[in-house]
């Protein structure tokens, strides 16, 4: 997926995923797409329900050994 | 209109610590509108030296390894944080005179009032969470 920017929260556990996620996601546009990266299990539902929360659109997320990818676009 | 969290923090060890600013900086990371009010033994979440160092409740010394493998930030971290993120942050001026303390013994970016003032923000709030 074209993202625009990457950001790796991987080591970190909560709630720094959503507190970096929120900044970064305040420095781009409207229809840009964040791809982060964690290890924090605990990610998987808090980025979607923050997804949801913050009005941006989780298009997709899946695991590759051990580290948690997710692709959010910007509302 | 915004969702609205409203936060009583009267509790003053390290695991009370972290339950309150998780819960408030993933609020605001969410746009949440976030105030709490520290109050009694709550005041050391935001004491300038004792919250660098906040005790773990009695019989719970052996976690102190679990929160270094688990890389949780430090509560110093976590409530600089939260007033960077716009959390308001309220100290209980009676609760202070009680234990004789001043404003400039906590961290920089609080407010010092009374019960009212967390009231009136409370009032509105969509959450109330106690610990």
């Amino acid at each position: 997926m074209n993202s625009t920017q990457v950001l790796d929260t991987k080591g970190l556990s909560c709630p720094m995923p959503i507190v970096k996620t929120k900044k970064a996601m305040d420095t781009l546009n409207s229809g840009d797409i964040l791809e982060i990266l964690a290890t924090d299990k605990g990610a998987v539902n808090d980025l979607a329900a923050w997804s949801k929360s913050s009005g941006h659109e989780l298009l997709d997320h899946k695991e590759e050994d051990g580290v948690f990818k997710f692709w959010i676009k910007k509302g | 209109m915004a969702n609205r969290t409203a936060i009583i923090a009267s509790n003053g060890s390290m695991f009370d610590a972290y339950k309150v600013f998780n819960i408030a900086t993933a609020a605001a990371s969410a746009d949440y509108e976030v105030t709490i009010f520290f109050t009694f033994e709550g005041l050391n979440l935001i004491h300038k030296e004792a919250h660098k160092n906040l005790p773990m409740p009695a019989g719970k010394e052996h976690f102190a390894e679990g929160f270094q493998k688990a890389n949780v930030p430090s509560i110093e971290e976590l409530a600089q944080m939260a007033v960077e993120m716009g959390v308001k942050i309220i100290a209980c001026q009676m609760t202070m005179d009680v234990m004789n303390l001043k404003k400039e013994d906590f961290i920089d970016g609080i407010d010092v009032g009374g019960a009212m003032m967390f009231l009136d923000f409370a009032k509105d709030a969509n959450m109330t969470l106690t610990f």
